[in-house]
């Protein structure tokens, strides 16, 4: 049982707020993901709750003890930091070993643990070697390894996977997720990578400038984004936002013309996600412009069309070839999501299908 | 055409410093091999001779017993200084106390006074504790004197060491201490070493206090020199042949030190 609380918490370094005050809960086993803009405040909060940073004020609980005084080495915490920190005086080996070592595990169990989890991150070979003898990703597998070597009471991983190849990420994203279902430890995660927090997450907080602006499960987060900020956020390309406003149950903007349910009202934000977007054959579409770029990405075309000053985005077939600046209609795909914002709070007004 | 001047002229400045500078070592070096007559010529054509080495270590010279007080004296300050000061040096550069700027001025603020000021209450301290005249003496003095500058030196090489490996060692259950022990000792190591080997010069070289300090037993190198002074005028070579003995151990600290600076100004920690 680790449940981690955080209570009221604050981060002040200086005069300079890095975390407002907020409460959080992480539950007993759950996977939570940190999500948010350089400089939001992740680091922050994880350093936090691993005891590496004061609390301004608030109170931190660890499975319902109170550990705001705790040193970090009696939280019993595993940590993947951003910049790696590893033991530069050490080997591979040695650095992987050491938490071991610090528990008085003895030597035979820890060399098999050792190899173990070499080979698991994929650096059986590099074990005799420094960390300033390797590369980036090898450096952050280091990392890794050294934060799962043992059975901790919670993970802490910061961009765990941030330096390594795409084909890497994927198996260790694999791992990660194994782990997590095998050992079932609690685990705050950061990531700017959308697809390991929709895979990974049990649920996502959204952060903005020290604040967490939504808190939900990945799918929620992705079908209802509860303001302009998350919307804008998740999901690659990024959701379709356009300024406009709504008559007689239509939101129209230049070009633009959705059908939604929704009174009357201006400062309307629509967003519309571009796979929910498909190519229309004529003019009687919902919205119409000119074809502005066409990039291959292997299994879709991303399909730009400019209308009026804006431009908006739709994932369309691979197979999609039009000329440049010739007229282009696009139209929301049977069911898709419109959401509709509040231009002036940012915040969701109603999400609506079509 | 200019360039070309300026780098000989360059090169023309060197080489007279250095003559200027290597000069008195050279002449010390080789009036220490040479017989009482030949000591007031400068010429280079001398039938050398290692007589020197031994009668400054009969008697009544003794040198023996000075060396054995200057290793003693500047061994023992290290040992104890270094230790000492690498604990000050790290709490001074990674923990947040209040005033620890101020306290840090004041303990380098020490190496402000000025030595002669504070030898007389030195002088007076020692005799009424009947220190006078012993090792122990000169190594409270010493210990006074170092122990400043090796906090303020090591702090330098601590705080250019980023504390992203502490601060993991933490996380990964190390206590303070075996943070210290583990990652912290062995990555500011060159410097430490380096810093104790300028503490030793420090103290083999100290020359004002063991004078005042000492009469007969405790007397160092430095202040043995001077013994060479005497009414049938100055031993060129015997002070000559005692020179080289203090030179000499300076001369290879030297040498490793600049091995190890370097390595202390490379080492640290990888991203
Ligand atoms: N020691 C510090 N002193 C002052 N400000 C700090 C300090 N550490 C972090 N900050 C500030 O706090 C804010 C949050 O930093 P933090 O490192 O938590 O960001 P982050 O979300 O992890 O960003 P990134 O994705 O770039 O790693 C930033 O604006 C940063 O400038
Ligand atoms: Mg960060």
């Amino acid at each position: 049982m680790a449940e981690v609380r955080l209570v009221d918490i604050e981060k002040r370094y200086g005069n300079f707020l890095a975390v407002p005050q907020q409460s959080l809960t992480i539950e007993d086993g759950e996977f939570l993901v940190l999500l948010g803009p350089s400089g939001c405040g992740k680091t922050t909060t994880m350093r936090m709750i691993a005891g590496l940073e004061e609390i301004t004020s608030g109170d931190i609980q660890i499975a319902g003890e109170r550990i705001n005084d705790k040193p970090p080495k009696d939280r019993d915490i595993a940590m993947v930091f951003q910049n790696y920190g590893l033991y530069p005086h050490m080997t591979v080996r040695q650095n992987i070993e050491y938490p071991l070592k610090l528990r008085g595990v003895d030597k035979a169990a820890r060399t098999k643990r050792v190899q173990e989890m070499a080979d698991k991150v994929e650096l059986g070979a590099l074990l005799d070697r420094r960390p300033s003898e390797l590369s980036g990703g090898q450096r952050q597998r280091v990392a890794l390894a050294r934060a799962i070597v043992r059975t901790p009471k919670i993970f802490l991983m910061d961009e765990p996977l941030s330096n390594l190849d795409a084909k890497l990420r994927v198996t260790m994203r694999a791992e990660l997720k194994h782990l997590h279902h095998e050992l079932g430890v609690t685990t705050v995660y950061v990531t700017h990578d959308q697809m390991e927090a929709m895979t990974l997450a049990s649920r996502v907080a959204v952060m903005r400038e020290g604040r967490i602006v939504q808190l939900d499960t990945p799918k929620k987060i992705y079908a209802e984004p509860a303001n302009l900020f998350v919307a804008g956020f998740i999901g690659s390309p990024s959701m379709n936002l356009v300024d406009g406003a709504v008559r007689n149950g239509m939101f129209r903007a230049e070009g633009i013309e959705v059908p939604v349910s929704l009174a009357d009202r201006e400062g309307v934000v629509i967003g519309i996600r571009p796979e929910e977007l498909e190519i229309a054959g004529d003019a009687s579409a919902s919205i119409n412009g000119k074809l502005y770029a066409l990039e291959l990405t292997g299994d879709s075309t991303l399909v730009t069309l400019r209308s009026g000053q804006t431009m908006l985005c739709a994932r369309g077939p691979a197979d999609f070839e039009a000329p440049i600046d010739a007229p282009c209609h696009l139209t929301p795909k049977p069911g898709a999501r419109i959401h509709l914002f509040d231009r002036a709070s940012g915040q969701r007004l109603d999400g609506t299908r079509h | 055409m200019n360039k070309h001047f300026t780098r000989w002229g360059e090169r023309a400045l060197l080489v007279l410093i250095s003559v200027v500078v290597l000069f008195p070592i050279a002449w010390m070096f080789l009036t220490a091999f040479k017989q009482p007559r030949d000591a007031y010529s400068l010429s280079l054509n001398f039938v050398p001779t290692l007589q020197n080495f031994v009668t400054v270590f009969s008697d009544p010279w003794n040198l023996g017993s000075m060396v054995m007080n200057s290793v003693t004296v500047a061994t023992v300050t290290v040992l104890i200084a270094v230790p000492c000061a690498s604990l000050a040096a790290y709490s001074f550069s990674r923990f947040c106390v209040r005033g620890r700027k101020f306290l840090f001025f004041l303990i380098l603020s020490t190496q402000f006074i000025p030595a002669v000021v504070i030898v007389l209450p030195f002088f007076l301290m020692f005799r009424s504790l009947e220190l006078l005249d012993t090792r122990t003496a000169l190594i409270i003095v010493n210990l006074a004197i170092v122990t400043p500058f090796v906090i303020w030196m090591i702090k330098g090489f601590i705080d250019a060491i980023p504390t992203d490996s502490e601060e993991a060692a933490m996380i990964d259950g190390a206590s303070r201490f075996r943070v210290i022990k583990d990652i912290v000792l062995p990555m500011a190591a060159p410097g430490i070493l380096t810093s104790s080997i300028f503490c030793f010069i420090l103290t083999w070289n100290e020359f004002l206090f063991a004078l005042i300090l000492s009469r007969r037993d405790a007397v160092t190198l430095p202040v043995g020199l001077v013994s060479f002074r005497t009414e049938r005028g100055d031993l060129w070579e015997l002070m000559s042949a005692a020179g080289v003995m203090i030179t000499v151990p300076i001369f290879v600290m030297a040498l490793l030190i600049q091995k190890h600076f370097t390595r202390g100004m490379t080492a640290g920690a990888v991203k």
